[in-house]
């Protein structure tokens, strides 16, 4: 075909979808921040940043284990109610049974395996649709997690719990941030660099064009659920560090936030798309949004409408971008 | 204008940002013929008949229906105007009936406004025995076979009123039968009255059944004549834009020992007791009708599926694979048949997509290297000429023929010594093909082996250096290359 010469400002447009393609996320929250530090004098102090921080970094920890999932194109409905168990199965142990709590702690970290476990057999062994397996997981979670003491909260946990989160670096940097850092540091590397991170990659990208590749689809599932349940069961035990109880309100919905904080930081639902790295901007952004709309009192029923809209818009501006550079790349290609 | 021209298209101009996808198209369609619309990808075909269809908009130039002239802004403009397209991939709602389908959009009510089952089962029927054929119009489309399925499409596609019907590789998914019975109807339509359009790769259909073609390259009209006046070899310079070598450009090559053999292979009801064993270097044609059971010969083979019995021997050594990986170790691959959603992904990256199979050639010290992944791919990239803007581009943008070689590539890659090839030039047209030939002519010259499957008798016999037939699931026989003929392959198969 005839090649039309291309201007400079595409080049320039080109070069800003790019940027933008896997750091739009970022730029959001640089926005954000600004529009929050200039309404709101609290919002750029110390205890409010640290605060932002501290949320985040439970939910951003689950939020790696949902990324693994939906990149192989599912979801974990489940991962809420693991956490709950998790924090239920650690407390109960160290409290009630006396356990060592650190290894009851990961008795916890265990528990979020085992559900991803049972999950990730139900849908790549057994062929039961993820949605439905882990929709079926979530309810029978939060009926364990409520059996263990009839739903009444566990408080008053060992001093050695705290130092999952409660512990701070320098008077400054509290420990679960640095956790969390950690996690995803070198899951970023692993997802890049490894065999199995791509094979997750390849999975959701085309699974049975995989599968004809020599790649052991099932066992990719298996374990993206396993690594999903992992990290849930991580989080659990920084989110009871930092709770100091396990609560029957312990995880409540996470699967929903750490699901849209993967999709804000620009992985595809449709799987096989984006780095796991954004799953902790989106986390941050999410959190940043709530954060100052609280400071700026913005009713709490609006805020649940503006986080359903922010999926939306998540979603929509990803469909709307693949189809732009759908379009940019068939130029190229075509040419 | 002539009198009886149904179509009229004048200085058609399709411009997408940086690239012309039509440039100044004119040429006319005779009313009632079959006119074959023909060129390689990207010579504009497909926009030409988005244009038809009222899907794009063109940006300059008019077309003429009967004389007079049309713009069509939306594909109901197209409709209105007596033109409809059967796409080529099936666009129907598998649930639903072969009756409610050919009446979506204009289903028919009884008096008091509800919807009248009867009346509409009884047109479909109507309109199916027209066309002599036989189709449970009641149950659900999915349950037809695809051929029946691309049937009420057609109908559906005529109960809209159109007088001119456009057909997108109507062939490519069908066997010879089903074939024959399509040229029919599209004959019957052509006597009474209908102009049809007719895009397809395969020139010897075309051959067979149009009346008129007109060749398009890169977006630019080349020709508009009647069939008689070109040769085949005629039409695919024309196509191509320069003097083709051989088509199927295949050299003598010294065949070494059996490399493996598949011995009394069977599939519960799919394959009974076939075998057949191929030397290093050979090319191992295996053909049949759909439904011959030879892609599943291929999967049986290669522990795809699971055989009932039967016993691989490679080198001499039996063989006990429990699964394609351990296939794969051996030094097998497997070009599948439908490239799009088994062979790629599709929005990988060329080079992501080549290095899929043989990952663990690009670990060191447990990492996967990034440079080793660039290198890798630029050298299959330049040895296989696979023509991407680079490696980083995604396959999706890469046309068929060159997305086929990068599924190559990765067998490649693999080492694999035994390359399985079902449908290898399958939705790739004619330069691409001869490239692709040529590619399985250098990988048996450099001592793999071939194993290629397809149902295109010509490339088969022109490649092969034997023949296996297959038919419902038994080995028919085997033809040495110089024996082989069609005639004698279709004696085989039925």
């Amino acid at each position: 075909m005839e090649t039309l010469a291309t201007s400079r400002g595409d080049k320039i447009k080109e070069l800003f979808l790019a940027f933008s393609k896997d750091y739009a996320i970022v730029i959001a929250i640089l926005a954000l921040g600004l529009v929050f530090g200039v309404t709101s004098p609290s919002f750029f102090t110390r205890m409010n940043l640290t605060n932002i921080f501290l949320q985040t970094s439970t939910i951003a920890i689950v939020a790696m284990g949902q990324a693994s999932i939906v990149l192989t194109g599912n979801m974990d409905l489940s991962l809420g109610q693991s956490v709950c168990l998790c924090c239920y199965i650690a407390a109960y142990g160290m409290k009630n049974l006396s356990i060592n709590p650190w290894l009851a702690m990961l008795g916890g970290v265990l528990t979020g395996c085992v559900v991803g476990a049972v999950s990730g057999t139900l849908y790549a062994y057994l062929g039961i649709p993820s949605f439905i397996a882990t929709l079926g997981m979530q309810n029978v979670c939060r009926g364990c997690a409520r059996m263990v003491t009839s739903a009444k909260p566990i408080s008053g946990l060992p001093d050695a719990v705290g130092l999952l989160a409660r512990k701070y670096l320098f008077d400054l940097i509290p420990s679960c941030i640095l956790i969390m850092a950690l996690i995803f540091v070198v899951m970023q590397f692993v997802y890049a660099r490894t065999k199995f991170g791509r094979s997750i990659y390849t999975v959701g990208g085309n699974a049975e064009a995989a599968f004809f590749a020599g790649i052991n689809t099932k066992a990719v599932y298996f374990s993206a659920f396993v690594l999903g349940g992992f990290f849930t069961g991580l989080g659990s035990m920084v989110l009871l560090s930092r709770l100091d109880s396990a609560n029957a309100t312990n995880g409540n919905l996470y699967e929903f936030d750490a699901m849209i904080g993967c999709v804000l930081g620009g992985i595809s639902m449709n799987g096989g798309k984006g780095k796991v790295i954004g799953a902790f901007f989106g986390v941050l952004f999410l959190i940043m949004f709530f954060n100052g709309m609280t400071m700026l009192n913005v009713n709490s029923f609006i805020q649940d409408v503006l986080k359903g809209v922010a999926l939306i818009l998540a979603i929509g501006i990803d469909v709307f971008r693949t189809k732009r550079s759908a379009m940019v790349s068939k130029k190229k290609a075509a040419a | 204008m002539e009198e009886n021209t149904a179509l009229s298209i004048q200085h058609i101009t399709k411009v997408f940002p940086g690239v012309k996808a039509l440039s100044d198209v004119s040429f006319d369609i005779r009313r009632g013929t079959i006119h074959a619309l023909i060129g390689e990808n990207g010579a504009g075909k497909s926009t030409l008949i988005k244009v038809l269809a009222g899907i794009y908009t063109p940006d300059g130039g008019k077309i003429f229906v009967n004389g007079s002239e049309a713009r069509f802004r939306v594909p109901r403009d197209a409709r209105a105007a007596g033109i409809s397209v059967v796409h080529q991939e099936i666009k129907l709602a598998g649930p639903l009936s072969a009756a409610e389908n050919i009446f979506i959009g204009q289903l028919l009510y009884t008096k008091l406004g509800f919807v009248d089952w009867r009346a509409m089962r009884r047109r479909a029927r109507e309109l199916t025995r027209e066309l002599g054929l036989d189709i449970n119009v009641n149950a659900p489309v999915s349950e037809l076979t695809i051929a029946k399925q691309q049937i009420v499409e057609i109908i559906k596609a005529i109960n809209t009123g159109c007088r001119i019907l456009i057909m997108d590789e109507p062939s490519a998914v069908l066997t010879d039968n089903e074939l024959t019975v399509l040229f029919r109807i599209i004959r019957q339509l052509r006597e009474k009255g209908y102009t049809i359009i007719y895009i397809s790769h395969r020139l010897d259909e075309i051959f067979s059944l149009a009346d008129d073609v007109t060749i398009l390259r890169d977006g630019r009209h080349i020709c508009t004549t009647e069939i008689g006046n070109l040769s085949r070899e005629k039409m695919i310079s024309l196509m191509v834009g320069r003097e083709m070598g051989a088509e199927y450009p295949k050299e003598a090559v010294q065949l070494g020992e059996y490399v493996f053999r598949a011995e009394h292979i069977v599939r519960e009801g799919v394959l009974h007791d076939v075998s057949f064993a191929v030397r290093q270097g050979e090319i191992f044609g295996i053909f049949g009708l759909v439904g011959a059971g030879r892609t599943e010969l291929a999967r049986a083979v290669l522990s795809i599926d699971k055989r009932a019995s039967g016993e691989i021997v490679f080198r001499d050594r039996p063989e006990n694979w429990h699964n394609f990986r351990a296939a794969i170790s051996a030094g097998f691959g497997l070009v599948p048949e439908d490239r799009k959603v088994q062979g790629l992904c599709q929005h990988f990256s060329v080079e992501d997509n080549i290095s899929v199979v043989a990952m663990d050639k690009l670990v060191r010290h447990g990492l996967l290297q990034r440079k080793l992944n660039d290198q890798y791919a630029d050298e299959y990239i330049r040895r296989l000429s696979i023509s991407t803007p680079g490696r980083e581009t995604q396959v999706q943008y890469l046309s068929g023929g060159n997305q086929q070689k990068v599924v190559i590539a990765k067998w490649l890659m693999a080492d694999s010594s035994v390359i399985f090839l079902d449908e290898p030039t399958r939705g790739v047209d004619v330069g691409a093909k001869v490239e692709i030939y040529r590619l399985i002519t250098d990988l048996v010259k450099k001592g793999k082996t071939v194993v290629m499957i397809s149902s295109e008798m010509p490339e088969l016999l022109g490649m092969s250096d034997r023949i296996m037939v297959m038919h419902e699931g038994h080995k028919m026989g085997e033809l040495m290359r110089g024996e082989a003929t069609q005639e004698k392959i279709m004696e085989l198969c039925v």
